[in-house]
Parts: structure tokens; sequence; C-alpha cells
């Protein structure tokens, strides 16, 4: 569900808050409920943010203690046994390696293949632009999970079941990409490639060298977006593996949650993989987070 | 739509259909169309061999990884083991990727499926030490009078005791429950604030022990009779328990298993069956325990017997070495060494007096093989004891005689 | 789909001479994008189409010669018949549609109360809150149900916290209790009239249909909300920025209050993302699937059971792959259903459509 994020980027610098707004005739009314606006912030970021701070301190707690006391957040015996038996009696280290693997490849082929293929859309005109740029709409309203038994189907048919390139290649292109890319450069102006092509530049020249650096904004977006998606993959990986050997995060986590690899309740050592398993995207996020709050900005219209 | 596009839009559907064809012309599995299961030589070549495993545990796999290095090392055919995360999931995906695991761990209700669609070879008839093995256990394992593989350990219920909370609610050996009342009163007296007298998992894999006592069953050869009187009777009398509060699903105390609850002291006793020493040692070495076979209900003693067995692929390239490897592993000495490791019962005759001697806190489980019940194999009675299952988990607010009779129509729809 | 297609200038510089070979480029240009979703996206759709209709039983190729067409009997498996994949699904389907009747508008409703309370804080705190209400949204399905397991376990964080006040919470995961139900049973009403229990659609009594969302889907409907409140909430935000201030001196003039203002002049021009928000909320709630799969696995009591997880457990667990790639089509058509319903009802008066155009003008200008 979380990887619901709307198929287009109005990539500009929102001027936040518009200060000018602030100073309106009601301003007295509004002031009187400013403290209780406050009351209700607070209270709702605690419930959403206390989940997480929990998780935290349950990792470094000891499994009776996570069993007895849920709610502290600081541990009586503080322990990192969670972590070591991670790290240390566990494949987590492959499943951190395999989804850190799956999700570079994915995201340099995003970013490469939507870019070429928005900038054909939304710029090159040739025969056949209106049914590509249909194929890819008619792809997005087909839910995953529909797709579950017979992209595994593919995947045999075609000897790729349980390799990289049956993790990878499925996922390299996705249509929301193409979407963003290509309304990104419909609002780049023509004018600033003519010359380039006046000049003789052929279009993949006037493409790469000076379309995409405009396209800086746009791409961090796709960046950002495949990161998160193929990191958070699951179901793909379900149906596209069985070696324990190419077991992503999301998968091996999976199983350790409540599959076979499940023994007992063990909260501190299931939270920690969870928590560890968070951290990319976390950091990803916090780092674009300004970007992330911008791009939301604007949404498909159906 | 313009006509120029929907020329063209019937040009992408004939290119994707061109494309399947194609992918069809390269069918991407290399297997002949032999049919499995027929008892025709088997297959041998130099390939290495993969097992596929669901184990209860580290030890488990362990013990299992390291006697087949041991045999690798003997036979010197390559071999590994892979410890599954999700077994079924794993079996089916490799069956219809025409790459299956050489051997496999396969429960007595999936064979019935995998055998209809050819997926497993039927060698138990090649087995050298095939008279050794419990007749049941053999029994267990033919489908359409075929032996199809060999079982490779089995397990029966038991009542698992821990000595301290007995002794501290001043209980003694004389009061160990041989009757469904005498159960139903020292789980009563073991239940305190936070601790329940009698805990087991929201199955028939548990709750049919109780309808086996009262001389109940799901299916009698070809008949079903799940909805018997008798089955009634058993499911009122643990109902009636679990709204008492003396007993509990493992799960409603906030346990995975019944083995959790018992090691967490949420339960004084248990209905578990030989797996729960290993992770008794494992995870819970504090707890003193002991096993005594379950109480005799109305119609006398009664238990379920649980046994997996070495399933070979038809699909395998070297089920030559497959075979000898079983062997390997069935073998009495080597299922002694498994049994110390995680405590299944040897699934062969031969192996029962060691056993007795070197386990003999655990004879009641070995007792047990003599009145124990299996679960019913016929093709689909899987996801009829699953919805079983599901109701038990109601069971509490539900009616015995409703969820029996449902579970009676579904059985007679698969076995009928 | 407002955006067209052609963009402008398209076509009319082809006589230019500059633009020549844009065919082979466009072509190849696109080939990656044509050639994945295609093979990963359109043959498997076919691909299905046809397992679904056939006898393939899991051995081998599906497009071998000894797998028979059987027709629509794998369909009529699991909506007709009165076997146990007939319950299944239907059981499946109630769970799932009270998912998607409770959480589709609850999601909407708080992101957009969010929304305008971040909207209303100050410049500082605005980002702090946003933060704040957002990043459930980045996690994996996998963590964040890791992490619900154990808040909503027996001795967890939510019924230690109950238990505050003297409630003692439910065993929120293994409780197959229908919600409904539970509601009654507080008033002293158990059980069920006969009409009832008796039949009702897809083997699953009316009784059983009515009974709202067992409570450990109700765990999960928590959990959908509580991840999706914040992705939602940045489009409502985005969009309340857009909404002319103007219009919001003009009612204060008028002397509508505060409440009369958003009801009144705010949302009416909030409804394109309303639209979206529900759509992406449709799509996202009717196929619930990675949750169950890391959570329940459909238990307890079958409750958790959706069509999605169904699908795949009829194929890749019980081996029934035709009627699996049934559910995932009948899911299928539910989804497109639902969408084009909800397109329906909300369709944009003339109005607000020359209203969005303006919109959209005015932001790509900029």
């Amino acid at each position: 569900m979380s990887e619901v994020i709307p198929a287009q980027a109005k990539v500009r610098q929102v001027d936040p808050a518009r200060p000018a707004r602030r100073r309106r005739p009601w301003a007295s009314r509004r002031a009187i409920g400013q403290p209780l606006l406050y009351a209700m912030l607070v209270s709702l970021a605690i419930v959403y943010i206390f989940p997480f701070l929990v998780q935290l301190a349950t990792s470094v707690k000891t499994d009776a203690e996570a069993a007895d006391s849920a709610l502290s957040l600081v541990p009586q015996t503080f322990t990192f046994a969670a972590y070591e038996a991670l790290f240390g009696r566990s494949d987590y280290p492959i499943w951190f390696a395999n989804s850190a693997i799956v999700t570079v490849c994915v995201t340099l082929g995003r970013v490469f293949f939507a870019s070429l293929a928005g900038y054909a859309l939304a710029r090159l005109d040739f025969r056949g632009r209106g049914v590509i740029f249909a194929l890819v709409v008619g792809v997005m309203a087909v839910p995953a999970v529909v797709l579950l038994i017979p992209k595994f189907l593919v995947l045999n048919q075609i000897g790729m079941y349980d390799s990289y390139a049956g993790m990878i290649l499925p996922l390299l292109v996705d249509a929301a990409g193409v979407f963003i890319m290509k309304n990104f450069f419909e609002s780049i102006p023509v004018s600033v490639e003519e010359q380039a092509r006046i000049d003789g530049a052929g279009t993949f020249r006037v493409f790469w060298s000076i379309v995409l650096p405009m396209a800086r904004p746009a791409l961090i977006t796709i960046v950002i977006l495949s990161f998160q998606g193929s990191w958070n993959e699951l179901s793909h990986f379900i149906v596209s593996t069985q070696s324990p050997e190419l077991t992503t995060l999301t998968k091996g986590v999976a199983s350790l949650a409540s599959g076979q690899l499940s023994q007992g309740t063990q909260y501190p050592l299931k939270l920690a993989a969870a928590a560890i398993m968070t951290i990319p995207v976390a950091v990803l996020f916090f780092i674009f987070q300004k970007r992330i709050m911008n791009n939301t900005e604007g949404a498909v219209k159906g | 739509m313009t006509r120029h596009k929907s020329r063209a839009m019937v040009g992408a559907g004939a290119l994707a259909v061109a494309s399947a064809l194609v992918l069809s012309g390269c069918g991407g599995s290399g297997f002949d169309d032999s049919e499995g299961g027929a008892t025709e030589g088997l297959t041998s070549s130099d390939d290495s061999l993969t097992i596929l495993i669901a184990a209860s545990g580290d030890a488990e796999a362990t013990a299992v990884e390291e006697t087949v290095a041991a045999w690798s090392e003997e036979s010197g055919v390559e071999a590994s083991v892979e410890v599954a995360s999700d077994l079924n999931q794993q079996l089916a995906q490799g069956f219809a990727a025409g790459s299956p695991p050489d051997l496999f761990y396969l429960s007595s209700d999936a064979i019935a499926g995998y055998a209809d669609n050819g997926s497993l070879k039927a060698y138990g008839d090649e087995l050298s030490n095939k008279d050794d093995f419990y007749p049941a256990l053999v029994e267990n394992f033919t489908y359409d009078d075929e032996f199809y593989c060999a079982p490779k350990d089995f397990s029966t219920l038991g009542l698992v005791i821990n000595t301290d909370l007995w002794e501290a609610a001043g209980l003694t050996d004389a009061d160990i429950p041989t009757t469904w009342d005498e159960l139903a009163d020292v789980s009563t007296t073991l239940t305190t604030d936070g601790q329940v007298g009698l805990a087991f998992g929201a199955e028939y894999q548990r709750v049919g022990a109780f309808m086996a006592q009262a001389g109940g069953a799901l299916v009698d050869g070809d008949t079903v009779v799940a909805d018997s009187a008798e089955n009634v009777e058993a499911l009122e009398y643990v109902k009636e328990n679990l709204s008492a509060g003396n007993f509990a699903y493992a799960a409603d105390i906030g346990a995975g298993w019944g083995g959790e609850a018992f090691g967490k002291g949420l339960a004084a006793m248990v209905i578990e069956g030989n797996w729960i020493g290993g992770a008794m040692t494992a995870d819970f070495p504090d707890v003193n325990y002991q096993v005594a076979e379950l109480p005799a209900g109305p119609s006398g003693q009664g238990t379920l017997q649980y046994t997996n067995c070495w399933g070979m692929a038809a699909d395998s390239p070297n089920q030559e070495a497959s075979l000898d490897l079983v062997e390997y592993l069935t073998a009495a000495d080597q299922q002694l060494a498994f049994s110390e490791a995680f405590g299944p019962m040897p699934s062969v005759q031969s192996a029962a007096d060691a056993w007795t001697e070197a386990n003999p806190e655990d004879a009641a489980f070995l007792s047990g093989a003599d009145y124990a019940q299996f679960l019913p194999t016929q093709a689909g009675t899987a996801d009829v004891v699953a919805d079983f299952n599901a109701q038990l988990e109601a069971l509490k607010t539900g009616d015995p005689e409703t969820i029996l009779q449902s579970v009676q129509s579904n059985l007679e729809a698969t076995v009928g | 789909m407002p955006n067209t297609v052609t963009t402008p200038r398209a076509g009319s510089r082809k006589s230019s001479g500059i633009r020549r070979g844009e065919t082979a480029a466009g072509w190849l240009f696109t080939a990656p994008v044509i050639l994945i979703l295609g093979l990963f996206l359109f043959v498997p759709v076919l691909m299905a189409i046809w397992v679904s209709v056939s006898d393939w039983q899991g051995r081998g190729s599906p497009l071998s010669g000894e797998v028979g067409f059987v027709g629509l009997d794998n369909y009529a498996a699991v909506t007709s018949g009165g076997g146990l994949a007939e319950r299944n699904f239907g059981l499946s389907l109630r769970n799932n549609a009270w998912y998607v009747a409770l959480v589709v508008p609850l999601q909407t409703a708080l992101s957009l109360f969010l929304a305008v309370l971040v909207n209303r804080a100050i410049l500082r705190g605005r980002g702090f809150f946003r933060t704040a209400f957002y990043f459930p949204s980045v996690t994996s399905s996998v963590a964040i149900t890791i992490l619900w397991l154990f808040l909503f376990s027996t001795t967890g964080v939510v019924n230690s916290f109950l238990g505050w006040f003297g409630i003692s919470g439910p065993n929120w995961f293994n409780d197959p209790s229908q919600i409904f139900h539970n509601a009654l049973a507080t008033i002293g009403i158990t059980g069920a009239p006969e009409a009832l229990t008796g039949g009702g659609p897809l083997g699953v009594s009316w009784y059983e249909w009515l009974g709202g969302p067992s409570v450990a889907m109700f765990a999960f409907m928590l959990m959908a909300i509580f991840t999706t409140s914040g992705t939602f909430m940045l489009l409502f935000i985005a969009a309340l920025q857009n909404v002319g201030a103007e219009l919001g001196e003009a009612g204060v003039m008028d002397g509508a209050s505060g409440w009369q203002r958003f009801w009144h002049i705010t949302l009416p021009q909030l409804r394109p993302t309303l639209f979206t928000v529900l759509t992406l909320g449709l799509i996202g709630c009717w196929q619930v699937f990675e949750q169950i799969y890391t959570g329940t696995q459909g238990g307890p009591a079958k409750t958790t059971l959706t069509p999605a997880y169904l699908s795949y457990q009829s194929a890749f667990v019980g081996q029934e792959w035709g009627e699996g790639s049934a559910i995932a089509f009948i899911l299928f058509l539910i989804i497109i259903a639902f969408t084009v319903l909800q397109r329906w009802v909300l369709r944009e008066r003339p109005v607000s459509k020359r209203r969005a155009r303006q919109y959209e003008i005015r932001e790509t200008a900029r």
C-alpha cells in the first residue's frame, strides 16, 4: 500500500507557506484556536511516531521484557543480542546484499529507460506513439496482484526463474516513471533543443547532453520512487525466486515474521530485523525530504 | 479512436500473440513427459542432489546437513541441503519450473495432490529396508496401491507436564490424569492468574486427539464420519473447558505454539509431540517437565500420529543416488542419531528397543503408537482440515455440531 | 486522462527536415519499455487467461500439449458448486469488502483532516508535522506488519495502553470474532435470527456477511490507515495551497463560518484531489496481499483471507493453478468495476472541469 505514489511530479520549488496568507482578517479568531490546533497536532504526531520509538527500544530489550513491559521506551537490561543474532547467526546479511543489488540495478535501469521513453513520448513525433502511450497507461491499470501467478509462469517459461535476471528485469520499467518523465519533458521549452538540432546534433545527442541534464529534479524523483519501490518490493520476489541465496530482505524478514523461520514470538529479533530494513529508505527520505514533500503536488487525474 | 490508431493496436496485439507463441515454442522446462509414479527404472546421472527440508529448528537443520555431508563423503555425490522458508510454496514452484529438489520432506496430506499430477516418483518398493518400516507408516504413504516414499521418522502426541508447577500445586504422580474428568480437574487446579492448566494449538492436529479418545475420526476407510456423535461429544468437552478457562489455545495466551506457551510458563500442561524435546532443550533449558500418555476418553485411549516422508521428484535426473541417500538416512542407527538431535521417533522397527532405552522419559510417545490415528490422506483433505482448523479457532463461541456438519459435507465433496 | 497525447507543435515541423529519422529514434527510445512491459505484463496476462480456462496442474509447462481446455470450470468452481473453493472465495470477498468499505472513507477523511491541520500550523511546525505523518508511508509493508504484530500482541503496546483505562484489550490478531457481532453482544444480543444463518451468496451466510470485519482484520485496517494517510495528506496539502485564498476572503466577507467556508468553498475545489485519493485508495485496498502474507496467512479462522492472498495460496500452495488465476481475474474485474463506478459518481461538472484545466495550465506554466 505504501507504494501509492502520485504518478505526476511537479518538479519545482514551491514557495512554502506564502506568509502573506497568514495575516487575514480572521486571524484573531484563529488565534483562539491555535492552542487547540497544536494540542491536536502534537497528540497525533505522538501516535504516529511512538510505534517507531517502541520498535527501536524493544529491539534492544530481552525477550521476556519485550513481552512484559511493551510500553516502556527504556530497556531495563540493554542488550544487542537481537542484532548479534541477525548478523552473526542468520542469512540477514545475504538478504541485505540481495536487496541492495536489486535496488541499485532497478533504480539505474528505471531512470535510464523511463527518461528515454518519456522523452520519446513527449518530444518525438513518430507513428505508433499514441499506441505506446496507451499501452503504458493501460499497464498502470493492471493491479500487481493479478500478475502474481502469470509472472511466475512467464519467468519459468523463459528460464529466468530463480535468478537475478528474473528478479530485476521485470522491475526495470515502471509505467509511472515514464509518465513522470513525459510530463516533465513536456514542460521544457522546445527552443532549447531547436538550436542543437539546427547545429546537426542527432536525437540521442540532444537527449543525452542537452535535455537530460535539465531534467535533474525529475530524475531525482524517479530515483526516490524506484529506490523505495524496489527496496520495499515483496510479491515479485515471492514468485520469482526460491533459493535462500537469492532471498531479499522483504522475503526473508516476512518468513522470519511468521513463516517457517519463525520460532515463537522473539519480538526483539523481529523488530530489529524490521528496523534495519527501514534504515535505507528512511535515510533516503530524510535526505530528499523537501523534494518528496513537494513532488506530491498535483496528482494523477484518473 | 482513429483508423490509424486502431490498426496500430491490432499490430501490437499481433506482436504480443506472436511472442506468446514463440515463448510456447521454447518451452522452458526440460523434462521428458514420462509418467511419474510408474516404477520403471530410476534415472541416474552425475548431477548433484538438492535436498529441501522444513526444519523445526536449528537442531534439525544442522543434523540433516551434517548427515547428508557425511553421505556425500562416502558416495562421492555432491548434495546440498536447503532449509525452506515455505516448503509447500517452494515445492509447487519447483514442480512447475521443472526443477524441483531431488529429495524433500513431504507430509502425508500432500502426497495425493502431487501424486495425481505426476510430480512424485513412487520408489517405496525399491527400498532395501522396505520391510523394516512400521506397517502403519507404510500404509500412510501408500496411495493408489503404490508405496510412494520412505517415512523419515514419526511422532505421536503426549501430555507434557511442567513438573515444577505440578509440584507447586501440590500434585503428585498419582494425580496424572487418565480420564477426561481427571484432566479437567487437574487443569483447573493448575490454572492461576497468567497461567492456564492445559494449552494446545487451535487445530485438528491437536484437538483430533480428543476425537480419537471419544472413538471418533474424520474418515473411516473411504467413509466420511466427521459428524458422528463421538466427535460432537469430544468438541463439546473441549469447548466446555475452553470456556471455563482451564484449557486455552496457545494463540489465545499469546504464544506461537504449544511449546512456547509451555516454555514460558503460560501453560502448565500442553499436548505436543516428540518435537517439543528439541525446542525445550534449545529455547527453555530451565523448564523441568515429564511426558505422560494422553488420558483415555469415553472409548479408551487415543492420540494422533505424525510422519513425513522423503519425497522424490519424478523429474529428478539422479534418482539412483537419491534412493541411496534415503536408505542411508532411514537406517536404524542414523534415525537414532536424528532422534537424539531433535526428538522424533525412528520409523523402523529395528530401532525401537534402542530408542526406548535411550529415551526412557519419552516412552509415553512410543506407547501411543499402538493406538494412534492418522490424519486423512485423500486428495483435497488438507484443505478441509485447514477449514476445520479455521472453525476450531472459534470453537469457544461456535456450535460443535454445526462445525462438524460443515466438515462432513466438505469431506464428502472431496473423498466421496 | 485529460492529458492529451499530442504535444503542442508535434507534427507541425515534419517538413522542416530537422526532425527526420524520428520514427526510428522514437521506437528505439521506447523499445526497452515496450519489451519489458510486453514481456512481463502483457504476455503474463494472456498466459494467465489461458491457465484460468485450462486444467493445468502445476507440473511442467502450462503450454505443453497435455494441458486441456476446460472452459469456465475454474470460474464456476470458485463462484458456485457449493464446495470449499466457493466458500473460501466468499469469505475472502466478505473480508476485503469490509476492508474497503471502512478503510477508504476513513483514510480519506483522516488525511484531509491532517492536511487541514498541518496547513494551518505556522511555518516551522509545518515541516515537522508533515514529516511525522508521512514517515510511515516510506516503510515497507513487511516491516510495518511486524511492528503491528508486536503492537497488537496480547501483552503488546496497544493492550498495555488500554489497560490504563481498565479495558482488557482483545487478542487482536488471534481474534476471529466479527466486530458488529461483538457490538451486539455488548447489548446482550448473541446468536443470529434464523433467517440470517441460512443460505447466503457464495456459501457464506448472511449473518457472516453482515458481521463486519473480524477483530484481526480491524487491526490490519488501522495499519492501512496509519501507512497511507501521510501520502494522501501531502496530496491534500498541495491542493489546499492552490485553493484560491481570495475565495476564502470572499467567504469571510459574507460572514460564513470556518466550517461552512470549508464545506462550501474549499471542499468543492478539492474535488480532483479527492477523486485521486479515493481512486488510489480503492485500487490499493482491493489488493491486500503483502500484509496478509507476512502477518496472518489468512487466519484467524480465515477472517483475514483476501482474494489476492487466496489467489496466491490456491496456486502456489494448493496446486489449484486454474482456480487461482480465475480468482485473480475476478478480482481484476471487481477493481475495474469499482473504479468506473466511482468515476461516474464523482464525475466532474463542466464548470469544475474548466477550472481544473485552468488550474493545470497555471501549474505547468510555472
